[in-house]
C-alpha cells in the first residue's frame, strides 16, 4: 500500500511585487500589485510502506512546499495529497498522530531543559502511556547513544547531539512516516555519518517510511534507496538509487602517468588535462570499451600510474539541476544526451 | 472522564514544562524586576505630586493609586510579551512544528506560554508586596474580616484571568502575521489602548465619557480589574469584574478560534 501519494500538487503563492520609484511606492499601497509564484507544478509520485525516499531538488525548487503540502501544514492550490490514506489538508490533527518530522533548522527541543524533558512532554502530547514511553526512550536512548547527554540543557550540546536528540524525540511516537528536512544540515563528517547510520536503523528497526530531503549526496546515497528530483515545482526524475548512480557509472575519470613524454591522442578520444607525460580522459563506457581504452593507453609507453575513478552522483544530480526549465531538466532526467551536457556541467563546476 | 484527563494532561505537562524553563534562568527575571520596581517608585513619587494639597483623587487616595498601580503592572511584566514569542514563531516558521501535532494548537500554546509567564507574574507580584509595603504601608483595608480573607482569592483569579484574556488576544494580533508580513503596529496600538486605559491610572480618572467607552472594551479587564479589586474590594463589585472578565475571555476565545481556523488556511511558509 502506498503510504504517501502525491496527485498533480500543487501550490501558488502570491507575492507583492516591489514598486520602483516614489510615485510608484505611493500608488501601491492603494493597488499593491501582486504577481503569482509557481512554487510547486503538479507534481505526482506514490510511495511506498517502509520505502526510503530523497526529495531532491537545487534551493527554490519547491521540496520543503512539498513537504509542507503532505504534512497539512500548508493547503494546496491545486491536486491533492494523502499520507497514510488521509488527506493532509483536511486531516492534519489525525495524520499528525502517525507522522513525525525534523527540520534541521528549527528545533523542537526545549533550550534551556535537558531533552529528558522535551521526550517527557512529547510522550503526554501523543498520549503515550508513562511506562511505554520510558520503555521507548530507554531504547531510543540506547540506540541513539544519548546517555551522556540524557540530563544536560540542550544549550549545552553540539549541533551533532542536538540533532541526534531531534531525531530520537521524532522517533519516540514511532511514526509510521518520517518527513526529514534537510537533517545533517551544518554537521562535520563524523556526525552526519552517525545520523545516516541511525536513520538507516530506525527505517529498519521500526519500519518507518523515511521521506528525506537533502542536499548532501552522502545522506542520499547512505540512506535512501529511491530519489525523486523535483526541478522548477516539476518532477524531473523518479527513479532507484541504484539507476541513478548507474547513470554516473557509466562515466569513468582515467587518470594516467608514464616515465617519458608520448602521444596522448586515441584515435577516438583526447585528454581532457595533459601534461608532456600525463593524462586524463573522461571515458561514456556506453560509447569506448574501458578495457580497449587502458590497453591503448598502455601500449603508448611506460606506465608509471593509472587510476579509474567514476563519475561522482553528485555531478548527475548538479547536470539536472543546472537546467534551465522544467522542460529541459525532464529530458535530461530521463537520460537523453545526459552524459554530454554532465561533461558540459562538470566543467562548468 | 478518562479520555478528557488524558487529553488535559498535555496541557499541564506543557505548562509545568514551561515553567521549568523559566525557572532554569532565574536571573531572566533580573531586568523585569529592576524595571518595575523602577516604574513603581517613579509613579509613587508622581501620585505624590498630584495629591499635595488633595488626599483624594476620584475616591482614591493617594495609597489606593500607588498600590493600583503596583498590581495593575503585574499583568503588564507577566503577561505582556505573548505577542512577540507567537509572533517569531509565526514569522520564523518554527509555527509548523507547532500545527503538526496532535492537540489544540491554542490551548497547547496558551498552556506553554501561560506556563512560563505565571512564574514570572509571581515573582513580581511578590516584589510589588515588599516595595509597596516599603514605599506606602499595607493595602488599604476592607470594609470586614471576612473581606480581608477572601480579597487575595479574588485578586488571584481576577490576575489569572487577566493572564488569560491578554494572551487570547495578544494571540489573535500575533496571528494577523496569516495576512500581514508587518503586524507589529497593531499590537502597538493594543499596548497603548491597555496602557491608559486602566493600567497607568484607574479608569476613573478618565475623562467621565472616555470611562463609559472603555468599560465596554476589553481593556479595563487586562489590568484595571484585579487592581479595582486590590485596593477598593467589595463582593459585589469583585463579582460583577470577574464575571465581565469571563465573559470577555469568552469572545477572545471565540475570535482567536476563529482567526486562526481562518489563518492557518492561508499559512504561507516557504523554503526550508
Amino acid at each position: 500500500m502506498a503510504a504517501i501519494v502525491a496527485n498533480r500538487l500543487t501550490k501558488t503563492f502570491t507575492a507583492r511585487v516591489r514598486p520602483s520609484g516614489r510615485l510608484s511606492a505611493i500608488r501601491s499601497l492603494v493597488r499593491p500589485e501582486l504577481r503569482e509564484v509557481e512554487a510547486v507544478k503538479g507534481v505526482s509520485f506514490e510511495v511506498e510502506e517502509g520505502e526510503l525516499v530523497a526529495f531532491l531538488g537545487p534551493n527554490g525548487a519547491g521540496k520543503s512546499t512539498t513537504i509542507k503540502m503532505l504534512m497539512g501544514i500548508l493547503q494546496p492550490s491545486g491536486g491533492g495529497a494523502s499520507v497514510l490514506g488521509l488527506d493532509p489538508s483536511r486531516e492534519r490533527v489525525e495524520l499528525s498522530r502517525y507522522v513525525g518530522a525534523v527540520f534541521g533548522q528549527k528545533s523542537q527541543l526545549w533550550f534551556h531543559l535537558p531533552p529528558s524533558d522535551s521526550f517527557r512532554l512529547l510522550g503526554a502530547v501523543y498520549e503515550i502511556d508513562e511506562d511505554d514511553r520510558k520503555w521507548r526512550e530507554a531504547e531510543l536512548i540506547e540506540r541513539f547513544g544519548l546517555a551522556p547527554y540524557w540530563d544536560v540543557p540542550v544549550r549545552k550540546l553540539s549541533l551533532g547531539e542536538r540533532i541526534r536528540c531531534e531525531i530520537a524525540a521524532s522517533l519516540l511516537p514511532a511514526p509510521l512516516v518520517l518527513f526529514l528536512d534537510e537533517p545533517t544540515i551544518g554537521l562535520d563528517v563524523v556526525a552526519k555519518r552517525e545520523i545516516r547510520q541511525l536513520l538507516a536503523e530506525a527505517a529498519r528497526v521500526d519500519d518507518t517510511t523515511i521521506f528525506l530531503t537533502s542536499h548532501d549526496m552522502g545522506d542520499i546515497e547512505k540512506v535512501c534507496k529511491r530519489a525523486i528530483i523535483i526541478h522548477h515545482g516539476e518532477v524531473v526524475v523518479d527513479e532507484s538509487m541504484k539507476d541513478l548512480r548507474h547513470r554516473a557509472l557509466s562515466l569513468k575519470h582515467v587518470g594516467v602517468r608514464y616515465a617519458s613524454p608520448v602521444n596522448l591522442d586515441l584515435p577516438t578520444l583526447s585528454p581532457v588535462k595533459r601534461t608532456p607525460t600525463a593524462a586524463s580522459y573522461e571515458v561514456d563506457t556506453r560509447k569506448h570499451s574501458l578495457a580497449e581504452v587502458v590497453r591503448a593507453l598502455a601500449s603508448r609507453g611506460e606506465l608509471e600510474d593509472i587510476t579509474i575513478e567514476d563519475e561522482p552522483l553528485e555531478s548527475v544530480i548538479a547536470a539536472i539541476y543546472s537546467a534551465g526549465s522544467g522542460a529541459e531538466a525532464h529530458a535530461f532526467g530521463s537520460g537523453d544526451g545526459s552524459l554530454e551536457r554532465l561533461d558540459e556541467a562538470s566543467s562548468d563546476a | 472522564m478518562r479520555s478528557l484527563r488524558r487529553g488535559s494532561r498535555v496541557y499541564a505537562v506543557a505548562a509545568s514544562t514551561a515553567m521549568r524553563e523559566k525557572l532554569a534562568y532565574p536571573g531572566n527575571f533580573a531586568g523585569s524586576m529592576f524595571t518595575y520596581a523602577l516604574f513603581v517608585f517613579i509613579f509613587s513619587r508622581v501620585w505624590a505630586g498630584a495629591y499635595s494639597g488633595t488626599t483624594e483623587i476620584a475616591g482614591y487616595t493617594m495609597r489606593m493609586s500607588v498600590w493600583y498601580f503596583i498590581v495593575a503592572e503585574v499583568p503588564s511584566f507577566g503577561f505582556g510579551r505573548f505577542f512577540w514569542t507567537l509572533s517569531r514563531d509565526m514569522k520564523s516558521g518554527q509555527v509548523a512544528y507547532l500545527l503538526v501535532r496532535p492537540y489544540d494548537f491554542i490551548r497547547y500554546n496558551f498552556a506553554e506560554k501561560f506556563g512560563g509567564s505565571l512564574v514570572e507574574a509571581c515573582v513580581i507580584l511578590a516584589e510589588g508586596l515588599a516595595v509597596g509595603l516599603m514605599l506606602v504601608g499595607p493595602p488599604p483595608a476592607t470594609a470586614s474580616a471576612m473581606a480581608a480573607m477572601t480579597r487575595p482569592l479574588f485578586l488571584a483569579a481576577s490576575l489569572l484571568m487577566a493572564g488569560t484574556l491578554n494572551y487570547l488576544l495578544q494571540m489573535t494580533i500575533a496571528m494577523t502575521a496569516f495576512w500581514f508580513e508587518e503586524n507589529e503596529a497593531f499590537f502597538w496600538i493594543f499596548q497603548k489602548f491597555s496602557l491608559v486605559v486602566g493600567t497607568l491610572m484607574p479608569i476613573e480618572f478618565l475623562p467621565r465619557a472616555a470611562a463609559r467607552i472603555a468599560v465596554w472594551t476589553p481593556f479595563p479587564y487586562l489590568s484595571y480589574a484585579p487592581a479595582r479589586i486590590a485596593v477598593a474590594f467589595s463582593f459585589s463589585d469583585a463579582l460583577s469584574l470577574l464575571a465581565r472578565q469571563a465573559l470577555w475571555i469568552a469572545v477572545a476565545l471565540w475570535l482567536a478560534r476563529i482567526v486562526f481556523a481562518s489563518g492557518s488556511r492561508r499559512l504561507s511558509v516557504n523554503g526550508g
